[in-house]
């Protein structure tokens, strides 16, 4: 049995700890991570409660493979109503948190009420309490983690919690763990901050059973081996894809302005394989979560000699290094070209916890504001906040980071940055949650994606990149991400990573190791899918009962009017308004974007 | 004619001998189609790949329909995805 069946409920409001069983029939029908931890939060709140409120709760969840000897078998997700999109939240994190806490005997950790004064957690095994946190409240991820670390003296104590982002409500902060791995998007943290509970520190000692070990191992090794492309994604990392997009014409540059960016060759991966004119190399090599055979994680160092970090040695060390995604919203959409100030801006999304995708838009944002005359250097502070400003981008990540100046507006995120200066239309999000790093003009189908993910604009809740780069005609685009979104939120609840999917795995082997680890039949393609998909309309259930509607599935004016300058999709507008119709009718919704009653019914969510 | 070709990520690796990091060189006779030039480049069948002329996508069934001219930029991508 590969569940621990087991869930830890802590209530900060009353101070109680409870070890309760596992709900098995919705492990079931959930499978696990995203799918179960949905499931509960559905079912113990109300959607339409405010996400900063007590009413909220959070979840941490892990997958009946997380913690096993399959590959990527690391993973977690915290589930909660998001602080930055009102909807339903699930950030996905590698590194050694999940399987830790899975290792502690628990499925998932509730945590729900608010705290008077900052707590933190502390988990070895069944021992459970919920601890002062007035030493390390105010610190940041990498001092909160250092410290807890020295007391507790257990080199294998795994940490998630938030920094000072987290802690002064950054609509977009993010539970960081294991220093620089994250449940980054949608406020995650903004939320663990409104509960006033900066960390978990988890320590377990249990192993993870599985139905059949020897049948389980096997498979391990049989899909192992079928793993391609590893080389280079340890070489490169998901980095690879910028030279990608901006060859396509699908690399959202100064917010969205442009597909291309002129700079993309100083922040690709050659980039970061090559030493500067001082001898300086960004990479120092690369890192890998939890049980991973790939190992796509960068670890990187400044250049000492950068402005940045000048006279600033404890930013010389080699840490968590740019990933395709900060390497787009720290770089491309804001024109910056500089890639120790990116990384730079990327280690202070690290350490005060911030998902550096909405940092990034939402600067992007600003500059744009600034570009046109709506801020100037009065609202800013001074700062110049012009496209291109490597010293601009390192100054407000750092203001955003810790609440202060003109960062308080940045940690907004870009909608409410951008409705406050009156231009709500330069905000690149959905659902108040800031592009990733794909453009849905040249990219029609991950426009489509953009605007239909229950989480916000987001580039993981779908895989219609083969069909994007393929063709840019809408055609088929509807059933692609009709059908990936349901294969991505199964995968998503086993506990395992994506990105094997882009090694040579295909979804077989995925329900091939559930089927080996979890009792019941999970062999059937069939039960695959329709797992996945009643995930993903419990999410959209969610959402409506949020207040979210068919208003909500929808693109920026931009990308809906202003044709693409260059590349493939050059002269191309997102054609959202011919796909969204079938796409709902494909999924069983009506007009309006509402699941029928014989979806439901077929679900067994009715 | 020389014709400029570009290989990104891990398609680089197939280049042939003498290449710059990601970038050749690769001679067409006059009235060459795409399809003669791509097989100058030794990748293997089963690594997929998008070719972009000149900014702008090719479909595979044209390949042998287009003819190469002076100047062309051929930029092949690998179909990745993720990140
Ligand atoms: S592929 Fe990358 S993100 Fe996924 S588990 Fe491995 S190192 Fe972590």
């Amino acid at each position: 049995m590969a569940w621990q069946q087991q869930i830890l409920r802590v209530n900060l409001s009353n101070g109680s700890c409870a070890i309760e069983p596992l709900n098995m029939e919705w492990a079931e029908a959930f499978l696990g991570s995203r799918g179960l931890g949905s499931k509960y939060l559905f079912e113990e709140m109300d959607p339409a409660a405010d996400a900063l409120s007590a009413e909220n709760k959070i979840i941490f969840a892990t997958g009946p493979l997380t913690g096993t000897m399959a590959s990527t078998g690391g993973r977690y997700t915290v589930i909660t109503k998001g602080a930055l999109t009102g909807a339903i939240a699930c950030s996905n994190s590698g590194g050694k948190f999940g399987g830790e806490l899975k290792m502690a005997g628990y499925d998932l950790l509730i945590i729900e009420g608010e705290s008077e004064k900052p707590v933190y957690l502390h988990i070895e095994d069944e021992k459970v309490e919920i601890c002062d946190a007035s030493e390390i409240w105010g610190k940041t991820v990498w001092e909160t983690e250092e410290l807890l670390a020295k007391k507790y003296q257990d080199p294998l104590m795994r940490f998630a919690g938030i920094g000072q982002a987290g802690e002064t409500l950054c609509r977009y902060a993010c539970v960081v763990n294991d220093k620089h791995r994250a449940a980054g998007r949608s406020g995650v943290g903004a939320v663990m901050g409104s509960k006033k509970i900066k960390t978990i520190a988890v320590r377990g000692t249990k192993g993870v059973r599985n139905k059949d070990p020897k049948a389980f191992y096997k498979i391990v090794n049989e899909v192992n081996a079928r793993m391609t492309d590893r080389d280079e994604m340890s070489r490169d990392g998901t980095l690879a894809m910028m030279d990608v997009t901006n060859g396509f014409g699908s690399l959202p540059t100064r917010n969205n302005r442009s597909v291309r960016f002129e700079g993309a060759n100083k922040l690709n991966p050659e980039a970061m394989h090559t030493p500067n004119e001082n001898g300086h190399t960004n990479i120092v090599t690369n890192g890998a979560c939890f049980g991973c055979t790939i190992g796509c994680g960068r670890i990187c160092k400044i250049d000492p000699t950068h402005f940045s970090v000048k006279d600033r040695p404890e930013y010389h060390g080699a840490s968590g290094g740019l990933e395709y995604e900060t390497a787009y919203a720290l770089g491309s959409a804001c024109g910056v070209d500089d890639i120790d100030a990116a990384t730079f801006a990327g280690f202070i999304c690290n350490e005060y916890g911030m998902d550096p995708i909405s940092l990034g838009g939402s600067i992007a944002a600003a500059m744009e504001l600034f570009d046109i005359g709506a801020i100037d250097e009065s609202t800013t502070g001074g700062i110049k906040l012009e496209f291109g400003s490597a010293e601009a981008l390192c100054q407000i990540a750092e203001l955003a980071g810790k609440g202060e100046g003109f960062g308080v507006d940045i940690a907004m995120g870009s909608k409410r940055l951008c409705e406050k200066y009156g231009h709500p239309d330069l905000s690149m999000t959905v659902k108040g949650q800031e592009f990733a790093a794909y453009d849905g003009r040249s990219m029609q189908g991950m426009g489509l994606a953009y605007a239909t993910s229950n989480r916000g604009a987001c580039h993981l809740r779908a895989d219609p990149y083969g069909h994007d780069f393929e063709t840019t005609e809408i055609e088929g685009k509807a059933e692609v991400v009709r059908d990936s979104q349901r294969d991505v939120a199964f995968l998503d609840s086993s506990g395992l990573c994506l990105f094997p999917g882009g090694c040579g795995w295909g979804l077989e082997d995925y329900r091939s190791l559930v089927d080996a680890a979890c009792e019941s039949d999970w062999s059937s393609d069939e039960r695959m899918r329709e797992t996945g998909e009643r995930i993903w309309v419990l999410e959209k259930l969610f959402n409506l009962r949020a207040g979210l509607g068919k208003k909500d599935d929808t693109l920026p004016k931009r990308i809906l009017e202003e044709p693409a300058d260059v590349g493939t999709g050059k002269g191309l507008v997102c054609r959202l308004d011919e796909m969204l119709p079938e796409y709902y009718e494909l999924c069983g919704w009506d007009a309006e974007g509402v699941p029928t009653s014989e979806t439901l019914q077929r679900l067994g969510l009715d | 004619m020389d014709i400029s070709v570009t290989l990104f990520g891990g398609l680089r690796h197939f280049l042939p001998a003498g290449s710059s990091f990601n970038k050749c060189n690769i001679s067409a006779a006059d009235g060459a189609s795409l399809e003669a030039l791509l097989q100058q480049i030794p990748i293997p069948a089963n690594k997929p790949y998008i070719v972009i002329l000149n900014d702008e996508k090719v479909s595979r069934e044209n390949y042998a329909e287009i003819t190469i001219q002076e100047k062309d930029e051929v930029v092949l991508l690998p179909p990745i995805k993720g990140g």
